[in-house]
This record gives structure tokens, sequence and C-alpha cells, in this order.
């Protein structure tokens, strides 16, 4: 049979009678039908939503090729099998829903593809105590969706909600679009459990909050496969809101809104959903608001009377900063269209590459970070679009987001590479930090050295003592370099 | 010979798996492979020639149910996942490469033109002037005779003269199988049947049946000489008409709560989402009286398929009775299940409680 798949990214791979040897053992502990090494089921675990995927996509071409698949179906399983792993030094890539944005589960020297989407039950709600128990590989929306029968939200809302696991958000960090008041995903972590290389398993205590030394648990966070896989988290729950509210505003700046969303964070008002998008985005996504003006939109939603004071204080911040009220018709449209995003498959069949990064920065270089990263995209040969919103806020800053659109003619991966090149140093010039919610993956490790200075030493130390025999997603949060991956 | 829409099929290939919540299978089996953008890609990296048929790949992108839940909140609307995937299956039988568990149904096809082995066929010929065909499917005539029996009692309390042919199986399963060409002649051998009987209104209660003579037989180039009508539909407006009235529950005694007269419907999905009648099955239920009527947690448009969508029952049994279990718990407990679908009705039936056809309900509420 001819295969014309190629890999761009592997260079090695593990020797196949060590392969064969850990798929008969490993079908002892999950059973044969958990195992594969089927070109079906390798090829579908090779990548994810890193746009570079889709370039070779269509070029016949994949970054890396696992060796076996397993699917674990609970903790124990998950505990032998990368015991198993270690003893024989077989590298282990944790795969999620592949909707990550970096390549994270990019599987650079092939080895074993660990799909954890059998563990996906919710364990436990506990209605007194206001949390669940859930497992890592339960798809989000069904996990939302189990808790809306049972009255409560998870609060958590990416755009990804419907495509990707709590062990994915986890892994990554992850922001979801009513952030403000339910906070990041690491923000509402009581505890998790988690299974290192060796096959021990641990977790923290579900109480509020500890100080018996470091949580050594919430190490796991955003740690992207690198030092264990996580594999249940006792997360927080609301009861549903009482009451929502709508609202939006338009702005003549784009700072004007800025220091708006800062004073009505400095009330101490939370609003569930902030979003203040640049006039450009303004345009596409509200034309009939113009793109002359930069759009906010705002959820504020809970208890009634705690709604309706909230409601009353951010009027006041707004109207204080020149906002025009625009009504709830522009939210509702952008709740009713919040999740589509085929115009990115349409673009990139038009020839485009189309990417978003997401920064994190303080209220005094919001602005600034901005208008540097725009203009660093704009003078890439090839770009279409820089355009930007920020969607996540705190009291001490925001996330902001760009999306930049290019047509580079048939040096795609050049100009993508070049356009992040310039994202990132911008950013980093303007004192912003890389990332605030996509993570690290193959791509960003580019830039973590930067990012973390010293304590990236900190984070090799940790790795080692966690995952000595480095099988742990080898390649991935810039913990190594990537020959075949460079700037 | 319909075509492989390459643009769609690349649409849903670059795309994240936006719908993959709402995939009954994927969500079965945990297994990246089977999720709708998965399977597009090992569709389009075939299409494209960069990957060639294997029995996996042919099982994976086989893994479909045909039962649209991901156009449930697809961004493409000209995108239809489950045809793209069926017609780029078609290609694997000129590679050499078929499903070995598929097999003894397509021989059943060959031999006796029903999937399900010796054909037991219902015949009632018709009166001078008969206009009314029913087309009663190979899944009821080997699995729920009653449903048959249901039908015909109906029809003779509306006073509604019809007939019932020697029928051959619509064609459905073999081009799920990949064999077109015996869908094919499946189908001339049918639409023969159809033209000698004179009739001109052919009804079917099987949303698969109804599906392939309205969308599959013009593709095969056999278009059906008759008016197509949906069981729903027709039965409908026999109770509009006042042929039928429901004068009773008509629901059995129930076991575990006999008092309980709590009906729910689950949608089958061709009906829901292809067929879009939605409306007509919770009309005929709403004209029943002594039950109330209580909805799943999804139901209408947004139903989630019984896992016996493109043949699961037979090609895949372990995961229909699985997705079939994980629908159930969509149900209020207690509630007697109705659909309209033989398929679902099979499937369903698993837990104890009863499972009817719209048209056994009907028939026991119409004295
Ligand atoms: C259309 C789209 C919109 C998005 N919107 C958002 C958004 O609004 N907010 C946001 O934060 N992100 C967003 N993302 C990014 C992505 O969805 C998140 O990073 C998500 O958390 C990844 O989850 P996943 O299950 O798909 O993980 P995967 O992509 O499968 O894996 C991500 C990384 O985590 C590791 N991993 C996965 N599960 C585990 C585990 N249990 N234990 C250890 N390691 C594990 C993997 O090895 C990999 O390194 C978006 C992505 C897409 C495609
Ligand atoms: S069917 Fe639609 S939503 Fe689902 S993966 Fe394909 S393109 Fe995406
Ligand atoms: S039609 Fe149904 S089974 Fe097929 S890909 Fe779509 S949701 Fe999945």
């Amino acid at each position: 049979m001819v295969d014309l798949m190629r890999t761009v990214l592997q260079k090695v791979q593990v020797e196949q009678t060590l392969i064969d040897q850990y798929a008969r053992e490993a079908a002892k502990i999950v059973g044969e039908d958990n195992v594969s090494v089927n070109r079906a089921d390798l090829l579908a675990t090779c990548r994810d939503y890193w746009p570079v995927n889709n370039v070779w996509m269509v070029e016949g071409a994949v970054p890396a090729l696992p060796q076996l698949v397993v699917w674990p179906q609970n903790t124990s399983e998950v505990s032998r099998l990368l015991a198993l792993a270690n003893a024989k030094k077989i590298p282990v890539t944790p795969f999620g829903e592949g909707s990550g944005a970096l390549g994270g589960v990019v599987p650079l020297k092939g080895g074993i593809t660990m799909d954890l989407k059998r563990i996906n039950k919710i364990r436990f709600i506990d209605h007194e105590n206001l949390m669940v128990t859930v497992d890592c590989g339960m798809n989000g929306a069904l996990y939302e969706e189990e808790l809306n029968r049972a009255g409560y939200t998870g609060g958590h809302f990416p755009q990804s909600l419907r495509c990707s696991t709590v062990g994915g958000w986890l892994s990554c960090r992850a922001a979801g679009q009513f952030s403000t008041r339910y906070g990041k995903i690491e923000d509402m972590v009581v505890s998790l459990e988690a299974v290192l290389p060796d096959g021990t398993v641990f977790s923290g205590r579900s109480v509020p909050r500890t100080a018996t030394g470091p949580r050594v648990d919430h190490l796991m966070l955003g740690s992207e496969g690198t030092l264990g896989i996580i594999t249940s988290a006792a997360l927080r729950i609301w009861p549903l809101p009482g009451k929502r509210h709508l609202a939006s505003y338009t702005f003549e700046r784009l700072e004007d809104g800025l220091e708006a969303i800062r004073l009505f964070m400095r009330a101490g008002t939370r609003p569930a959903v902030v979003r203040l998008y640049d006039a450009q985005e303004t345009g596409n996504h509200f034309p009939e608001l113009g793109d002359k003006r930069c759009a906010l939109i705002l959820i504020i939603e809970g208890s009634a009377k705690i709604v309706d004071a909230e409601t009353s204080v951010i009027e006041d911040c707004v109207t204080g900063q020149g906002g025009l009220d625009e009504g709830a018709e522009h939210v509702e449209h952008w709740l009713e269209k919040r999740f589509n995003i085929g115009v990115a498959s349409m673009l990139f069949q038009k020839g485009a590459v189309l990417d978003t990064i997401e920064v994190t920065t303080n209220w005094h270089n919001a602005h600034s970070t901005y208008l540097a990263m725009q203009q660093a995209l704009l003078a890439v040969e090839g770009t279409m679009l820089a355009s930007g919103h920020y969607s996540h806020v705190y009291p001490e800053g925001a996330a902001l987001y760009v999306t930049m659109v290019g047509f580079p003619g048939d040096h795609k991966l050049a100009y993508y590479k070049n356009l992040w090149q310039a994202a990132m140093e911008a950013a980093i010039t303007e004192g912003a930090a890389i990332s605030h919610h996509h993570g690290v993956g193959l791509h960003r490790g580019l830039w973590m050295a930067e990012e973390h200075g010293s304590g990236m030493d900190v984070l090799r130390k940790i790795k080692a003592a966690f995952d000595p025999h480095g099988i742990m997603n080898p390649g991935k949060l810039g913990l190594e370099e990537v020959q075949e991956w460079q700037k | 010979m319909a075509e492989v829409n390459m643009e769609q099929l690349l649409n849903c290939a670059l795309c994240p798996n936006m719908c993959r919540n709402e995939c009954p299978v994927l969500q079965i089996l945990g297994r990246e492979a089977v999720a709708p953008s998965g399977k597009a890609r090992i569709s389009a990296m075939i299409k494209e020639g960069h990957l060639a048929w294997d029995e996996a790949m042919l099982e994976a992108t086989s893994n479909c149910l045909g039962c649209r839940g991901c156009t449930i909140h697809c961004p493409f609307p000209e995108l239809n996942l489950c045809d793209e995937l069926l017609f780029t299956r078609l290609t694997a039988k000129a590679d050499g490469v078929g499903l070995p568990a598929c097999e003894p149904y397509l021989n059943n096809l060959k031999r006796y033109s029903s999937p399900y082995g010796q054909k037991t066929s219902v015949v009632v010929k018709p009166d001078q002037g008969t206009e009314v065909l029913i087309f009663n499917g190979c899944t009821s005539l080997a699995n729920n005779p009653a449903s048959i029996e249901a039908v015909r009692s109906l029809l003779n309390k509306a006073g509604v003269s019809y007939q019932m042919i020697d029928e051959d199986c619509c064609g459905y399963p073999a081009e799920v199988w990949g064999d077109k060409e015996l869908a094919r002649q499946l189908a001339a051998e049918n639409n023969r049947k159809f033209k000698e009987s004179g009739a001109k209104k052919l009804i079917t209660n099987c949303p698969e049946c109804w599906s392939t003579f309205t969308r599959r037989y013009p593709d095969w180039d056999q278009q059906v000489p008759l008016e197509i009508i949906d069981g729903p539909t027709f039965f409908l407006q026999l109770i509009r008409d006042g042929h039928l009235q429901p004068t009773q529950s008509g629901l059995p005694d129930q076991k575990i709560d006999p008092g309980n007269k709590t009906v729910s419907y689950h949608d089958p999905c061709i009906w829901a989402r292809t067929a879009e009648k939605t409306e007509q099955p919770r009309e005929i239920l709403q004209s029943i009286p002594g039950i109330t009527v209580q909805e799943p947690f999804t139901f209408g448009a947004c139903t989630r398929c019984c896992g016996g969508g493109s043949m699961f029952q037979l090609s895949f049994p372990r995961t229909a009775s699985a997705i079939a279990r994980s629908r159930l718990e969509e149900f209020p407990a207690g509630a007697a299940l109705v659909t309209a679908c033989p398929f679902c009705r099979e499937g369903l039936f698993q837990d104890g409680r009863p499972v009817l056809e719209l048209v056994e309900l009907l028939d026991r509420a119409c004295q």
C-alpha cells in the first residue's frame, strides 16, 4: 500500500520491538480494544489545531506520528501505563480533544499517545460545598450540560467549549468567555488528581485553602503534559444565575473603553463577560455599529440584586468615559455567533494564513501593547489584517487577543514564523506576558526563555524531578530545543 | 453519480471538530479517528491521493450514523458530512478494501434482497383504484411485525384502501456497505414493482427508506415514480380529516409504574433533521387523550441518535447499543417511550420500559 503522508518534524522513533512489547503489556492492563497501532488512529492523534498542521495536511504531510495509541479508562490504568512506559523510557504524549493551538499534542519523538477521552465522567457533584469532581477526558460542552441539568454552571466557556476537555483546560491554563466573573480555569481549581511518570498517583485536598507548603497538585496546572497526567479535578461550580443583564456600548477611542473597564474593575464589579473590540473588529463582528468606534459588550449575571447594583456602577464608569449605550441586541448576536469559526477554514482554502495570539498586559501597557503588536504584524509582508480585542479583564490588567490574516503565497511557513516572531518581540518589548491562555505547546516554546529568565532553569529542575527520564511530552513548553522547529 | 464536494469536505477536515460533543459515535468510543473532522481528514487525504485505503481507515470513516448531529453547530450549511463520507467510502471497493463484519449482510442482500436474511413479506393485494402503497421496510418486517399490523389496522379503521407488495430492501444498506451497484439494482427492482402496482402514493414509516427514496434514488438515476409521503405526515392527515379518532390513551400497562401515563417521544434523526418532521408526531400524540407528553433532554431538531442510523445495529452492534443506553439516560424516568422509526424502536428497547412505534400507540388509542 502506498502512503504519501510524510512526517515533517519527526527525526526519531522508538525501536519497534519496544513498542511491540509495550503493546502486549498495555493490552493486559487496558484490554486489546484500548490499544491501537493502526494508521487511522495514529494519524488522528498526531496533531491539534496549530495552524501549521493544516498547512501540512493539505500538502499530504503530518508533523509527527505516534507509534501506538492507548486509551486508559481510569486513574489506576493511567498509573500502570505510565509506569510501564517509564520503565522502557518510551515517550508519552497526552491527548485530550486536540484543540490546542500550538502543537502541544504533536508526538515529536513518536512513542505512545495516550488518548484520555475514555476517562470522561462527572464523578460527584457536591451540592453543599459547591464543587464537582470531574474526569480529565470529559468534553467541555457535555460537562457544562450535565452541570446545567443539576442546576449549576461550571462558568467556563472557552470558544473551544465543544471541542476541548477538562484535562486540556487544566493543562493549558485555559480561559473562558465568562472569565471575569467565574475566573480562569486555575481560579476554579479546588484540587487536582494526577499521575507522575513513575506511576505515583497524588492529589490535593479539596478544601478551600491550605497552608501546608506549596500545593504540589497545582504544579500540574499549565504543565501541558510535560510533568505527568492530570486525571481528575475538583472544580468550583455556581448555581445557575438568577438574572442576566446584557449591555453594549461604543467608544470613540480604544483607550477610553480600557479606562472605563479599569474603573469598574477597580470599583469591585465582576461582570461575567467583558469584551472590548478595536474599531476594525467592531466593524467585522457588528457591522451595524460601523467601523469607526470601539464596541464594548458586557454580560452581568448572578443574583438579581447584585446584578442590579453592578449594572449601576458599571453604567456610571462607562458613560463617564464617553461610552454610548448601544442596547442588548449586539450582545445577543454575539451569544449566538460566539462559537462560529467557519471563516477560518474558508479563508484557509483561499490561501490565507490566519492565527490568533493572546498576551497579558497590565493597565499601563494595555493600549501600547496593542499598538505595538498591530504595527509589528502589519509590517510583515503579506499581512492583510491585524486587529484586536480585550476579552478577559482583572483589577490588574487585561488579556489582549490579536487576530491576523495574511496571504503569503507559497511561503506560508516562513510567513507564519515571521508573524509570530514580530508579535512576540513586540509583546516582550512592551512588557506583556507572552501568553494568557492558549499555552505554549511546541511553537511558543521558542520564547519561553525570554519570558521566564532564570525561572526557566527552575522549571527545568521541576521537570527533571517529576520526569527524570524525560518521557512526558518531549519538546514542549520550551524545556528543550527542537532542531526541526526553530525561529 | 454524486461526487464528493471537495471544498466542503476540506472545510470539515480543517475544522477543530466544533461539533464533537454532538457526535454520538465519538462520544461513546472516545476515539479521535471517528471524530467528525477526524473522519473528514482521512477522507480528504484519500481523495487527494495522499493516503490509500486500508481496513482501519474504512472502518473509521464508516463509523458515521448519518444522524447529522454534527450539523447542529456546524458553520457550513452546505456541508453534509455523512454524505461526503459515504461517497468517499464508495471508492474503497475498487481498491479491494471492504469491512469483513458487513460481508454477511451484503451477502444476505444479494441473496434475499434483505440484509436480515430470508425475507418475511407481507403482501396485500390492491382493490380497484387503490392509490396508497405502504412500504414497510426490511427492519419492521424482520424485527417488529406488530408495527405492520398496527399500520394495517389503522388503515382499516380509517377506511383507506391500500396495498403492500413483495418489497425489496430500499438499497441504502448496500450503499452504506460500499456496493452501489447492488443498491441500484435493488432500487430498480423496487421501482419496477412500484410502477406495476398502479399506486400513486408511496407511504413509509421507515425514515431510512424515506431518505433513500427521496435523496438517494435520484442519485442512482432511479427516481421513484410515486409521490413519497412520510408516515407521520400521512397518519396525522388521517386524524385531521377525522378518519382516525383516538379515544383512549392506548398505553400498555407498565409493570414498574402502572399508573404512569407519561409518554416521551424520541425524534428519529432523519425525521427531525432531514425531513424536518418534528411537529407532526407531536400533534399525533396531542390528539391522544389521557396521556401527558414530556420531552427528553434533547429533542426536535437537536435530538440525539439512538445509535441505529446507517445500519449500525448490524455493522457495529456494540457501539449501537452503547449509544442507545446513553440516549436512554435523557428520558424522564418512568415515561413510556414512543418513536417513529423501526431502528430507534429496536435500539431503545433496552432497559425494560415499553417502547412503541407511534403507529402502535395510535392504533391502540383508536377503537
Ligand atoms: C476554535 C478554538 C477556540 C479556542 N478558544 C479558546 C478559548 O477561548 N480559551 C482557551 O483557553 N483556549 C482556547 N482554545 C485553545 C484550546 O481549546 C485549549 O488550549 C484547550 O484547553 C485544549 O484542550 P484539549 O482537550 O483540546 O487539549 P489538547 O489539545 O488535546 O492538549 C493540549 C495540551 O495539554 C496536554 N494534555 C491534555 N490533556 C491532558 C491531561 N489530562 N493531563 C496532562 N496533559 C494533558 C496535551 O499533551 C497538550 O500538550 C481554542 C482552540 C480552538 C481550536
Ligand atoms: S461537521 Fe462542521 S462543525 Fe463538525 S467538524 Fe465538520 S465542519 Fe466542523
Ligand atoms: S452524522 Fe452523526 S455520527 Fe456521523 S459524524 Fe455527524 S454526528 Fe457523527
